[in-house]
């Protein structure tokens, strides 16, 4: 499926898995693989872009900006990775990060007076694994206490109403 | 490389479109509707089958037992997905829950109707959690008790679920991340209990649960169903355990009446009847797979949306598998300048491909209203007529998924061996090859059941087309055309869809 990651590996080359998503943006059909598919911090690592038309399959021969920043809401703090020609068709960028962390990398390029920006997610170390099942299990624990804190407090009531009701009756 | 699996091949397909011609003309050329007693096998009564039967609705000790190793299995792909390797076809968090759970999931209803709903490990959990009981009857006061709201009490909030889920799994692609499918497991565990905490009964499971009602609607062309044994004494019953519980079994968790039950929709085979019951009167039974969709169910306009739903999400599961698909896809992006996952043009597609359904059935609907005499509401056709989806979307997903069983769980006893998938690499092209070639069973038995899949989906649309068309508007033979001219239709998509190559999920 366009746009989602695929991992793949070729028993004929000795390298490690690489991570590839392909996708399509106004005219151009853009194919984007990070090498290797799991960086780690410190580690080094690349990006390689390819853009054809889509209508004749021409390879795209201007320069790419390869940008970066942190995948958070709010965040537009965006450093320049480097500014790429074609090396046989395909722009390469180099990156090293010093820390784990989501990313978004965006490649920039204008094409027939028109701007293009392509994101793309980047990885590197392991992600905060266990943050989800922490905040399920908080949210689970948070709502059986409020429901148990609000039914005691019905039960007291409907205690109290009734020994009035026995009381008056 | 994508690899794809062969679809069936044109003599299945050309002996289909006989077989449905033929069954055609001669429904439109009778006059009269069969009606023949119903009848049933009591599986208490079956021997050595019968024992554990009756074991397995009398004592709640094989139900719990089942539900603990399910809880297990669930826990495992939650750990394995949110900790495990990312790469989908190594960590058994995809490869269980998508290639083998959700593919097998349909085929356990085709047998056993509902039971995957007794041991659902969302609704599990939940219990647990909530109830603080393993299984007596718990302590009432554990919930709010609130009474779900009234524009709430139908299966609307099912069906918007079920697109969501089907958006999540097809389109952002749930399906093909350990990580994200660790979540959505998270997410309707959350949900559940959620749910139970704060309304009576089992209102996740009646009224929310997208699988729960999949499964209860399919589940009327189930061959087994959970009813008294003898009717009368439910007649004269004046406690109605079935329905309030007993001192030590909960009451049914969806509302329903034992001797008023004539449908599996809502029932989750939890067999609190059964073990309330003070008279040991309610049991399993075999029964003619096609009866309660053709007769007994009872039509509700909001049960017709999900009936519809069903079938064209059914549907869009096998489009999306197609390799054309992507054309479309990337066309639409041209079109509506849609780039990254391109989810817009996705959502376009899934929802135009809903609407053309809902759209064809109401076109030939409206075209049975004005051929047939009497002039019936169309509000009460659209509602009658909708049971003729549901043997064509349950035929084509048995004989979609049966195509993922087989030839998509190669590997699965690797996976157990490593289900993290701790330092694996993603499938070498050897790898993918060979499990391409790995099949369950061969490949001719795989086309001959699913043409016999859809064959037996189209008899019984047709079967439900003719006594809902007598019973709805007094109509037979000729004047039932449009209607079976929409189950030819529909199953014609079936056998091309079929026909076409079949994307592997991973």
């Amino acid at each position: 499926m366009l746009g989602r990651p695929s991992y793949s590996l070729n028993e004929d080359s000795t390298t490690p898995p690489s991570m590839q998503v392909e996708t399509q943006i106004g005219d151009y059909y853009v194919t984007y693989m990070v090498f290797p598919a799991f960086p780690s911090p410190n580690q080094p690592g690349r990006v390689n872009l390819y853009a054809s038309r889509i209508d004749d399959g021409r390879p795209f021969d201007g320069e790419v900006a390869f940008k970066v920043r942190d995948d958070s809401l709010f965040n537009d703090d965006e450093e320049l990775l480097g500014v790429q020609l074609p090396d046989d068709n395909v722009f390469r960028q180099g990156f090293e990060f010093r820390e784990a962390g989501n990313f978004i990398v965006r490649a920039e390029f204008e094409a027939g007076g028109e701007p293009y920006q392509i994101d793309f997610p980047l990885q590197i170390g392991e992600p905060a694994r266990w943050g989800p099942l922490g905040l399920t299990v908080a949210a689970i624990m948070v709502l059986l206490i409020t429901v148990n804190f609000v039914q005691r407090n019905r039960l007291i009531s409907d205690k109290i109403r009734s020994g009035r009701q026995d009381r008056a009756g | 490389m994508m690899m794809v699996h062969p679809g069936l091949p044109s003599v299945w397909a050309a002996a289909l479109c006989v077989f449905m011609l033929a069954l055609s003309a001669y429904i439109l050329l009778a006059n009269t509707v069969s009606g023949r007693p119903a009848k049933t096998i009591s599986l208490a009564n079956i021997p050595v089958l019968g024992a554990f039967v009756r074991a397995l609705t009398g004592t709640p000790v094989i139900l719990l037992f089942l539900k603990i190793t399910v809880v297990c299995l669930f826990v495992l792909v939650i750990a394995a997905g949110l900790s495990g390797s990312q790469i989908p076809e190594r960590n058994i968090a995809t490869v269980l829950t998508w290639n083998i759970w959700w593919a097998g999931l349909i085929i356990s209803v085709f047998f056993l109707g509902s039971a995957w709903c007794a041991i659902c490990p969302w609704d599990a959990i939940a219990t647990w959690l909530v109830r603080r009981r393993l299984w007596r009857r718990a302590h009432p006061n554990n919930s709010l008790n609130l009474r779900v709201s009234r524009r709430l009490r139908s299966v609307w909030p099912a069906l918007v679920l079920f697109i969501v889920l089907t958006w999540f799994e097809l389109g952002v692609g749930v399906t093909s991340s350990p990580y994200m499918t660790a979540l959505l497991a998270l997410a309707m565990v959350l949900m559940a209990t959620a749910s139970l905490a704060v309304f009576e009964g089992k209102a996740f499971c009646r009224y929310f649960c997208p699988v729960g009602r999949t499964i209860g609607f399919y589940s009327q062309l189930a061959p087994v169903e959970l009813r008294p044994v003898n009717t009368d004494i439910c007649a004269g019953c004046k406690t109605l355990e079935c329905y309030y519980g007993s001192e030590t079994v909960d009451p049914c968790p969806t509302h329903l009446v034992m001797g008023r039950l004539k449908q599996n929709t809502y029932c989750t085979s939890c067999g609190n009847c059964a073990r309330s019951c003070p008279d040991n009167n309610v049991a399993w039974r075999l029964r003619a797979p096609s009866r309660e969709a053709i007769e007994d169910a009872r039509p509700h306009w909001d049960e017709a949306w999900f009936m519809l739903g069903l079938l064209a999400l059914t549907e869009f599961h096998g489009i999306s598998m197609a390799p054309f698909f992507e054309a479309w896809l990337l066309s639409l992006a041209a079109l509506v300048n849609d780039s990254g996952k391109l989810l817009w043009s996705f959502s376009i597609l899934l929802l135009s491909g809903m609407l053309a359904v809902v759209l064809a059935y109401a076109f030939f609907v409206r075209l049975t209203q004005k051929i047939c005499p009497g002039r019936s509401e169309f509000k009460k056709l659209f509602s009658g007529f909708v049971f003729v989806s549901l043997p064509l979307a349950f035929s084509y997903h048995l004989a979609h998924n049966l195509s993922h069983l087989f030839r998509e769980s190669s590997g699965f006893g690797a996976l157990l061996l490593n289900p993290f998938g701790l330092g694996a690499q993603p499938l070498s092209m050897m790898e993918k090859h060979s499990r391409h070639q790995d099949i369950l069973f061969s490949q001719d038995f795989l086309f001959a059941s699913q043409a016999a899949l859809l064959a037996f989906g189209f008899w019984i649309s047709l079967k439900v087309i003719q006594h809902r068309g007598y019973v709805l508007a007094g109509a037979a033979g000729l004047r039932l055309s449009p209607m079976i001219m929409f189950a030819i239709t529909i199953t014609g998509l079936h056998v091309w869809l079929l026909m076409q190559p079949m994307m592997m999920r991973f």
